[in-house]
């Protein structure tokens, strides 16, 4: 077994696309962990969504050996993702380490996530280990962002070390400095045994596989171990690390990174953030663990023909296996039928989700448009969680409608401060600070409900920012708001699945926008279609959709049936992703039509 | 086409075996605008080596299957008036030969007003052909002249007197919504048609094909399509002209007198077997469809190597056969008949689409009583949109 001297358990964290996956693979190749041969970039981005959209979306844990100074160092590394909604993934990793390298893209800068997850490092206690990554490209200017880390993150110049993910330059020293500065994991490896359950994931032909940071203790094939917080027990049948493919090993003792699987068949019945000890020997206390995270984007997910209702069920209960993050319950909609109401990180996360779900079981899905969680408190005094609009009771009953509010953080060019600053006070956003990164970028921070945020901030400032400007953002609360349900009404029916939330103030605006988009989407009837726009009964907008007056084939004949029947069954078809509400079709783009903006 | 009495007979029903035959005859004179079928032009030279093809490929079904006569053919183009005399003569012999009808059988030709004169007339009712379908499309020198009709409109009149004097039926196709064309151009045509003393109507509403010069112009803004409301108007006054002129509308865009019904075209429509010869000629034989290739060329070498010239086949499974039958069964006034729906799919119709039946009936877009359903007046207006509805019950 290892001496503690000898191991350093670190992740490595960034803003997204900084270079962490490639940066990882560098390790793995200077340490021989892979060979040339089995090389390919990003290598630990192995889920088929990583490799198609170039982003990590679970953290990679992985073990490698390095020879330094006469003696083998076994280096615990951990690439977490860098987007806004996998913050979570970051926080676990680290809570398994003691220390961080904090990677800054030298083209870039600073950006949002990188001061993010420099404070998810500060909080935890880790050893930051700065670095300034992608120095092999010409328009890097290190000094300019080692200044920036300096101004905002309080980082000595003379500590960054430069590394190109790339090129390979620099990697050796960083692994020297790695070794240097991070302190050894402390546990003795012959008190009780604690370890903290930092991951899991769902493998289906050997179940649950728990991924273990052992803090103090060890835990050996074959031992009987309990979860402290689910009060189960069960045996140790496999255990080892990932260098990076799975590699069995009889023992992993304190300070130690690996996984291990006894028998679980649900990724339920482990809790991230658990304690592993012995059966036998028991922990007096557990590891402080972590906070859950929660779902803050929640949308309704319904099967375009209503009879897939139960393979959706299947599937969703599938992908839970593997990601605990989100979460689903059956709900019902008059107009929609039979679906269920998913709760996500995010909005890349909701998409992720989609992706895969139709992807596993290839079918054709229908989202309503997304909202955050409400609370209302009601003139009884109760508090009602409203994750779905349909449940927001009669105004009557409500005495304060409350929204989740953010502080959220814009690190962007400072010639952009005040399009920034508009674009906030459009969304209700109250302006907290101005910080100056250097003479030509700026952090600005608001005050904001999130579901200003959740649907197009992000676009737009890409946009007003050409790219330059980021964005992270944390809860802080809810806050009561003068919040109404705007509903919309199709050929006379208030359809459930349309009615969003929002402020007063913006409702008959965006409730007239919805509508206009709503009638170039969805397709002319053999009957008018109305569509109307109402908020606590009254219209407040209304477009209707002609009737189809003629759509008739002149000419038929023999050689031409099957070339018709193909024409009528595709256009029966209609859009792809549709659903029938009453005798109208409306198809997906008409149930994101609140996300129109109106430019 | 001497009758022959029908030796034995096969007595698979019409959907398994085919009683009906359609011949393709590709050349014209020239493209009309609008005009998306198979056809060639300036191919003339190539006429005697098609005949030849087209004989080799109908005496190989007839030596392949046991004799089976014909209750209709249909010879369809293209422009089969277009041939020469000599060449239909030809045709004749080698249709007598190698498709056989029987008694009483309806035998029409397709021809164009310009290329039928009084000799081809003579030769074809001498032939044993009982009915020629007339491309007149119109009446009115403007609307001919934005469909890109090479004749004038005496020219339809005349032949029109040429075929009666024969004592043949006499069809008229008409077309409506041409660019240009306002609703007392269409009224006249009706008008003309019928004093004319036609048997058989048929109008077509303009469609612009992908990839004809009438879309092409469309599509540069040279050209502008009338709207929907006033190509609703045009049928419209179709039916209401025709119907009091004492035409019956048996299908979507057919009318007939009396007796006048095209026998062939309701083959298609009661969606049976029917054979089809020629260059992209479509067959319906035993629940599989073949189409031929539409390249002249090709269709002459692949008939001259004795290859079999079909280039796509698709054996229809029930489902398919379900929504075809259904497609076809609805442009009839009959609609679809319960019983024999069922018999020919398997399925009982009524209960079969009753998703959409009810709310279609209740919309007024189709009527039904106890031998089936059917398009209402105002469903005929729509009849691919109530068809697609239909076809979301599977
Ligand atoms: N020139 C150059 N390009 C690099 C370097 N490191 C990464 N890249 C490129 O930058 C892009 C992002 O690299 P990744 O390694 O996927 O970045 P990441 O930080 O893991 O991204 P997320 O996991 O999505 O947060 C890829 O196109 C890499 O090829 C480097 O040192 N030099
Ligand atoms: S005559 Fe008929 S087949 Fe020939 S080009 Fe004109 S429309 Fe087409
Ligand atoms: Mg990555």
């Amino acid at each position: 077994m290892a001496n503690n001297d000898l191991i350093r358990n670190f992740s490595i964290i960034a803003h997204i696309d900084h270079g962490k996956s490639t940066l990882a693979d560098q390790f793995l190749l200077k340490t021989g962990a892979i060979s040339q041969r089995e090389f390919r970039s990003q290598l630990l981005d192995g889920m088929d969504l990583e490799r198609e959209r170039g982003i990590t979306i679970r953290m990679h844990p992985v073990t490698i050996y390095h020879q330094y100074n006469g003696k083998t160092y076994e280096l615990n590394l951990i690439d977490t993702p860098g987007h806004v909604d996998f913050t979570y993934e970051v926080s676990r990793s680290l809570a398994a380490c003691e220390g961080a390298v904090l990677l800054v893209d030298a083209t870039q800068g600073v950006q949002a996530q990188t001061v993010a997850n420099a404070y998810l490092a500060v909080e935890n206690n880790l050893t930051i280990v700065p670095v300034l990554n992608k120095i092999d490209m010409e328009i890097s200017r290190p000094e300019e962002v080692k200044s920036e880390m300096e101004q905002v993150l309080g980082i000595r110049p003379e500590e960054v070390l430069g590394t190109s993910g790339k090129t390979g330059q620099g990697v050796d020293e960083l692994i020297v400095a790695l070794i240097e500065r991070i302190p050894p994991p402390q546990g003795n490896p012959d008190d009780k045994t604690r370890a903290l359950v930092y991951n899991s994931h769902f493998d289906s032909f050997k179940g649950v596989v728990i991924y273990v940071r052992i803090m103090e203790g060890r835990i050996r094939k074959g031992q009987r171990i309990r979860m402290m917080g689910q009060g189960t027990e069960h045996v140790v049948i496999e255990m080892g690390q990932f260098r990076p493919n799975p590699t069995v090993v009889d023992e992993l003792g304190a300070g130690q990174v690996g996984y291990l699987m006894a028998q679980i068949k649900k990724l339920d019945d482990v809790k991230i953030g658990d304690t592993v000890t012995d059966a036998f020997n028991p922990a007096e206390l557990p590891l402080p663990g972590y906070k859950e995270p929660k779902p803050m984007v929640f949308s309704g997910l319904y099967p375009s023909n209503n009879n897939d209702y139960e393979s959706l069920r299947d599937s969703l209960a599938k992908l839970r296996l593997n990601d605990c993050s989100f979460t689903y319950g059956p709900e019902n909609s008059e107009g929609l039928g039979w679906g269920f109401r998913c709760g996500f990180l995010g909005m890349l996360h909701r998409e992720i989700i989609q992706q895969r779900i139709e992807r596993d079981s290839e079918l054709e899905l229908v989202q309503t448009a997304p909202n955050v969680t409400y609370e209302i408190l009601t003139k009884k005094g109760e508090i009602i969680v409203v994750d779905n609009p349909q449940k927001v009771p009669d105004s009557g009953q409500i005495e304060e409608f409350r929204e989740p509010f953010i502080t959220i953080n814009f690190l962007i060019p400072s010639s952009n401060i005040g399009d920034i600053m508009k674009l906030c006070t459009e969304r209700r956003g109250l302006f907290s600070k101005t910080e100056y990164l250097s003479p030509i970028r700026a952090m600005v921070t608001y005050d904001m409900p999130l579901a200003e945020v959740i649907y197009d901030l992000f676009d737009k400032l890409k946009s007003l920012t050409k790219g330059y400007g980021t964005m992270d953002y944390e809860i802080t609360g809810f806050r009561a708001e003068d919040l109404v349900r705007l509903d919309i009404l199709v050929a006379g029916k208030r359809v459930d699945a349309l009615s969003t939330i929002m402020h007063r103030s913006t409702a008959e605006v965006r409730g007239r926008r919805m509508i206009k988009k709503m009638r170039e989407e969805i397709d002319r009837h053999l009957f008018e279609v109305v569509l109307q726009a109402a908020i606590g009964g009254r219209i407040v907008a209304r477009e209707s959709i002609s009737a189809m007056r003629k759509d008739v084939t002149a000419k038929c004949y023999g050689g031409d049936v099957s070339r018709k029947r193909k024409l009528l069954s595709k256009q029966a078809e209609g859009k792809k992703r549709m659903k029938q509400v009453g005798q109208v079709d409306i198809p997906q783009e008409a149930f994101l039509a609140v996300l129109e903006t109106g430019e | 086409m001497i009758p022959h009495f029908p030796p034995t007979e096969s007595t698979d029903p019409p959907w398994i075996h085919p009683r009906a035959a359609y011949v393709h005859i590709p050349f014209c004179a020239h493209q009309c605008g609008y005009c998306d079928f198979a056809i060639a032009t300036g191919k003339d030279d190539r006429i005697s080596a098609y005949l030849e093809a087209l004989e080799w490929e109908t005496s190989r079904w007839k030596q392949a299957q046991k004799p089976s006569f014909l209750g209709t053919l249909f010879v369809g183009g293209g422009t089969p008036s277009h041939l020469n005399p000599g060449q239909l003569a030809r045709l004749c012999d080698l249709l007598h030969h190698s498709l056989p009808v029987r008694l009483g059988a309806e035998v029409s030709m397709e021809a164009n007003p310009e290329s039928l004169t009084a000799e081809k007339v003579k030769l074809l009712a001498q032939s044993g052909w009982s009915r020629i379908s007339l491309g007149a499309q119109s009446f009115s020198r403007g609307t001919l002249k934005s469909l890109d009709r090479p004749h004038d409109p005496t020219a339809v009149r005349n032949a029109v007197t040429l075929v009666k004097e024969a004592d043949l039926a006499v069809s008229l196709d008409l077309i409506f919504g041409a660019p240009g064309q306002s609703p007392a151009d269409w009224q006249a045509d009706l008008g003309e048609a019928i004093s004319l003393g036609t048997d058989h109507i048929s109008t077509y509403g303009l469609t612009y094909e992908k990839g004809t010069p009438l879309e092409k112009r469309v599509r540069l803004g040279m050209v502008r399509p009338v709207g929907e409301e006033l190509e609703r108007r045009m049928y419209s006054m179709a039916m209401e002209t025709l119907g009091e002129a004492g035409y019956e509308h048996y299908e979507i865009s057919n009318f007939a007198k009396q007796k006048k019904r095209c026998r062939h075209n309701e083959v298609y429509w009661a969606n049976e077997a029917h054979l089809g010869f020629g260059m992209g000629a479509a067959g319906f034989v035993g629940l599989t469809r073949n189409l031929n290739t539409r390249d002249l060329e090709r269709y002459i070498r692949l008939c001259a190597e004795g290859t079999n010239p079909a280039f796509q086949s698709e054996t229809l499974g029930p489902r398919e056969r379900v929504i075809e039958t259904m497609i076809q069964n609805l442009r009839r006034a009959e609609g679809i008949e319960s019983h024999r729906f069922f018999l020919q799919t398997g399925f009982e119709p009524k209960a079969f689409f009753k998703a959409e039946l009810n709310p279609l009936l209740g919309q007024g877009f189709l009527a039904q009583d106890d031998r089936g359903f059917r398009l209402s007046h105002e469903g005929k207006f729509v009849a691919d949109a109530v068809m697609k509805r239909l076809i979301r019950c599977l």
